[in-house]
């Protein structure tokens, strides 16, 4: 699809495009990192998720808005300076309210900075495109990356550690490799294959070998 | 030629002016009936003459010369070219230009392939067993020609009585050797006989005359002798007749120009279910979808294989990477990664791997337990590639 | 028969029109009947467990193998016994003590993740079996190094557990081994014939060399990966394997324990993981060695043949497109 909207598109199309169609991990294959390191438990996964949502909704609206008062040339490290501007602004608010759940996710709520996910939502779409548009495809690229995660760590925290968000929920031995890295990449590949098939199956596409940004 | 004319066995009757080439002549008396384009074992139209035999088996004038060793080697190579020789062990290249290297090719040995170049094929073997001392005589006459001075007989051990013919024949020749070698395909191609008998290396790419030798077929020194001293040219050859499909198999003389049909009826005809009608060997022959092919120059075999001993290649497996395919390579190629970048369209690749030096004996194939057709993958990548 | 009426079946083909009549599915059965010995052997220490253990692999391998092959919509290759000798391999890898998940999970892990989704039988990068016990180690260490004593009598699951050789070595050096077997004779003994603690089918060095010298008889592989992998843990470990320095270790007692007999003879010897050419093949079994070796005496595990096998496999294609096979007539060309 053109990130160019010419005519007029819902609000709704561009949310669900960033959950489904280029989900950053499953279809557009970027910002790994951080999908399989932090996503041992669904609780970390999903706080990471919504901080992204915030960052990344944020991010482009900004990027939208300034985007005709910044020059091509000197782009990328505007937006970055962007970038890191709202992710400082999580990383205090978590600081500030949030202490248990920052002493864990800490680190990583910084390393949002280095995200490819944001950036590039930064650079192919919000700034070619308005604000109101811009918000919505950050929030739905937010929400894709948020789904993702928080499907990767339940599938590791329920055979990794046999538990569902803290609770106990499976009694027999857990499967210790599907919290270790290794288990991050095992399962990330494997829901990468299914959900590929699935779209081979039932939507007659073409798998999302090299959809980088189509 | 014309339509209409009277020949006789022998008679010239075709010619070109080309070096890499050899004279057809007619190999049976009768009147031409028609000039057209008829099958070769390959499968491709070449042009014909069609000859209508008169059976009166008249002779043309031969030039009898008992005295054929006291010509000069430039003589015995006209005589030589003029009776049409070319290599009968299935490459047809004509002899006399293969006796004629360049200057800066020295030649030191001559070898006369005695290796039957097939599995299933005897045709030289009976030669050998039959007329050893004509072949012995044959190879004198080449060694002259190149002006060599010694002379190999390379024969598989498998076949303890033509060695044994042979080494009577060359009993009283101090510089002709017999050479027993080991049973393996393809122990008849060129450069594994130059390394079995004489240890030395044809360098990829390159030819016999590169490492001085020049290797000729039984079948060829039984013709090149025959030429010199009876001044006959190359009419006929042996041609084993054999395979499951077919009823009494054999060694014929046969005439060039004779309809494969003929052959197997001679045979007795078709046995059981023959599957496969192949001009050649099994390994690098010609399946024909005709019978009215004629036998040529270089028809060493007509194999006619039954339902049951014959493969076609069909379905085939994954490479496994067995090695077995390296293991059997005469040439030290690797024809599983040949096979395996073929199949996936990378023929540009298959150049770093050597494909070039391959000459398809199939060996690979034959050994495959995936039953891959591994061959097949190297031509198609031959007639792909840039060269 | 009339020529001319059969001349319109004849069936055009390119050459050549002979094949000899090895398959793939003989191959893959064969090397599964050259490790019967030591799974008998296995047997017969660990008692009906060790059938019990292997039969879930086999089934698990089967089952994988259908059900990937079913759901990609490919043929279903039950009967070319590759799934079958991946399932026996994992099973003879594993400590007969393991419960039913661990074989079932790690079947499935090798047949289907390891093998089928990287392409099927030819296409894995990974020894199947090996991935699958590494997976269960990785995933359920405790159950992975709980080993019965081997007993020579058929005992129900309330066996005594022990340690391995190795980790006993690891633990307490060489004294502490001699200590618990007696002297070193009856120590080599022991390992010889396979009366130690183990997976299953790895303990029985006779019996797996007995194997191993049926496939290299028959062919189906030969002495260049085997005798260099040995050859350098050997080395290696008679040079750092001991102690009190340098030239101090015992290279009988390293041969003889853990997977390596097992490892050099049936493993890394996998068609598709193992280099083709010969020359490759050797520096793959030095590698091998190598690894093993220093996982043996410097990392956390006991044991390193399984770890160093699956990394020299990564090595494979890199091995063999540096060492292509020597091209008839080129050698002499570049002495010129």
């Amino acid at each position: 699809m053109s990130h160019q909207h010419q005519e007029k598109v819902s609000y709704w199309a561009i949310v669900k495009n960033g959950i489904i169609k280029e989900n950053t991990i499953f279809r557009l294959v970027i910002s790994l990192c951080p999908a399989i390191a932090v996503t041992n438990s669904v609780k970390n996964g999903f706080l990471l998720g919504a901080a992204v949502v915030f960052v990344q909704a944020m991010v482009n609206s900004t990027v939208a808005l300034l985007r005709n008062f910044i020059h091509p040339r000197i782009r990328i490290p505007i937006f970055m300076l962007i970038i890191s501007g709202w992710v400082t602004v999580v990383d205090m608010l978590m600081a500030a309210y949030a202490r248990a759940a920052y002493k864990e996710i800490g680190l990583y709520i910084q390393i949002i900075v280095a995200f490819a996910s944001i950036l590039a939502r930064a650079e192919v779409f919000a700034s070619k495109n308005k604000v109101g548009a811009s918000f919505f495809d950050g929030l739905g690229s937010g929400l894709g990356f948020l789904v993702a995660l928080v499907t990767i760590s339940f599938f590791r925290e329920l055979l990794g550690k046999g538990t569902l968000i803290g609770f106990t929920i499976v009694p027999v031995k857990p499967m210790l490799i599907m919290i270790l890295p290794a288990g991050g990449f095992l399962v990330t590949g494997l829901l990468m294959g299914f959900f590929n098939w699935i779209d081979m199956r039932f939507y007659g596409g073409k798998g999302a070998g090299g959809a980088g940004g189509h | 030629m014309q339509i209409g004319q009277e020949v006789k066995k022998g008679d010239l009757i075709g010619e070109t002016t080309a070096f890499v080439s050899a004279p057809v002549h007619a190999s049976v008396s009768g009147k031409v009936v028609a000039l057209m384009d008829a099958p070769n074992a390959m499968g491709k139209m070449v042009p014909a003459v069609v000859i209508d035999n008169n059976g009166k088996e008249e002779w043309t004038q031969l030039r009898d010369n008992p005295d054929y060793m006291k010509l000069t080697p430039e003589e015995l190579k006209g005589k030589i070219k003029d009776a049409g020789i070319v290599g009968m062990g299935g490459a047809t290249f004509p002899t006399h230009v293969k006796l004629s290297p360049p200057k800066e090719k020295p030649i030191d040995v001559v070898i006369i392939n005695g290796a039957e170049c097939e599995p299933y094929l005897t045709a030289d073997h009976r030669m050998m067993v039959e007329s050893p001392s004509d072949i012995i005589e044959g190879l004198k006459i080449l060694m002259k020609v190149l002006g060599v001075s010694k002379g190999y007989v390379g024969i598989e051990n498998n076949k303890p009585d033509a060695i044994a013919k042979m080494k009577e024949a060359s009993s009283g020749e101090a510089n002709i050797e017999v050479a027993e070698l080991e049973v393996k395909y393809p122990q008849g191609a060129e450069k594994m006989l130059i390394k079995a008998i004489t240890d030395r290396n044809v360098p990829a790419g390159g030819l016999p005359m590169d490492v001085g030798v020049v290797v000729q077929n039984v079948g060829t020194a039984l013709a090149v002798f025959e030429a010199c001293r009876y001044g006959k040219p190359l009419i006929e050859r042996v041609v084993t007749v054999t395979g499951l499909g077919v009823k009494t198999p054999g060694n014929l003389r046969a005439r060039v120009g004779t309809p494969v049909k003929e052959l197997i009826e001679t045979c007795g005809g078709f046995n059981n279910s023959p599957a496969k009608v192949i001009l050649g060997g099994p390994m690098m022959g010609f399946a024909q979808y005709t019978l009215d092919v004629p036998v040529a120059k270089g028809t060493s075999g007509i194999l006619v294989m039954s339902e049951e001993e014959h493969s076609t290649s069909g379905k085939f497996g994954p490479c496994i990477k067995c090695g077995n395919c390296i293991d059997a390579c005469p040439m030290g190629l690797m024809p599983s990664m040949l096979s395996l970048l073929s199949e996936k369209g990378f023929y540009e690749e298959t150049k770093e791997y050597n494909l070039l030096d391959c000459f398809e004996c199939g060996t690979c194939t034959y050994v495959c337990p995936s039953k891959r057709p591994i061959v097949q993958f190297v031509r198609l990548s031959k007639s792909l590639i840039k060269r | 028969m009339a020529v001319a009426k059969k001349e319109q079946e004849l069936i055009v083909t390119v050459s050549p029109h002979i094949r000899n009549d090895e398959t793939v599915s003989r191959i893959m059965w064969t090397v599964s009947l050259s490790l019967l010995p030591a799974f008998v052997f296995g047997v017969y220490f660990f008692g009906p467990r060790a059938v019990y253990v292997t039969a879930l692999c086999i089934v698990g391998a089967f089952f994988s193998e259908w059900l990937v092959q079913k759901m990609t919509g490919k043929e279903i290759t039950l009967n070319d016994g590759s799934a079958f000798l991946t399932g026996l391999l994992l099973g003879m890898n594993l400590p007969s003590s393991a419960p039913f998940y661990i074989p079932l999970v790690s079947s499935f892990v090798a047949v289907a993740i390891t093998k089928q989704l990287f392409g099927g039988l030819g296409y894995n990068i990974f020894n199947p079996a090996l991935i699958g016990r590494a997976f269960a180690l990785i995933t359920w260490p405790r159950a992975m190094t709980t080993w019965f004593e081997p007993t020579a009598a058929f005992v129900g699951l309330d066996a005594k557990t022990t340690a391995t050789p190795l980790a006993i070595l690891k633990e307490g050096g060489m004294q502490k081994i001699i200590e618990i077997f007696g002297d070193k004779m009856s120590l080599y003994t022991d390992l010889l014939i396979g009366h130690r603690a183990g997976s299953l089918g790895e303990t029985s060095v006779i019996a797996l060399l007995i194997g191993g010298a049926f496939l290299i008889y028959k062919k189906y592989i030969t002495w260049h990966i085997p005798i260099s992998f040995l050859a350098t843990v050997a080395l290696m470990a008679w040079i750092f394997g001991g102690r009190e320095g340098f030239f101090t270790g015992d290279p009988v007692l390293h041969l003889l324990s853990g997977g390596l007999i097992l490892g050099a003879f049936f493993m890394a010897t996998d068609y598709v993981t193992c280099p083709s050419t010969r020359t490759g093949q050797i520096i793959f079994g030095i590698g091998c060695g190598l690894l093993t070796i220093l996982i043996r005496l410097k990392a956390g595990y006991p044991e390193g043949v399984m770890f160093a096998i699956l990394l020299m496999n990564c090595f494979s294609p890199l091995i063999d497109r540096n060492m292509k096979s020597k091209v008839f007539g080129l050698a002499k060309e570049a002495q010129q």
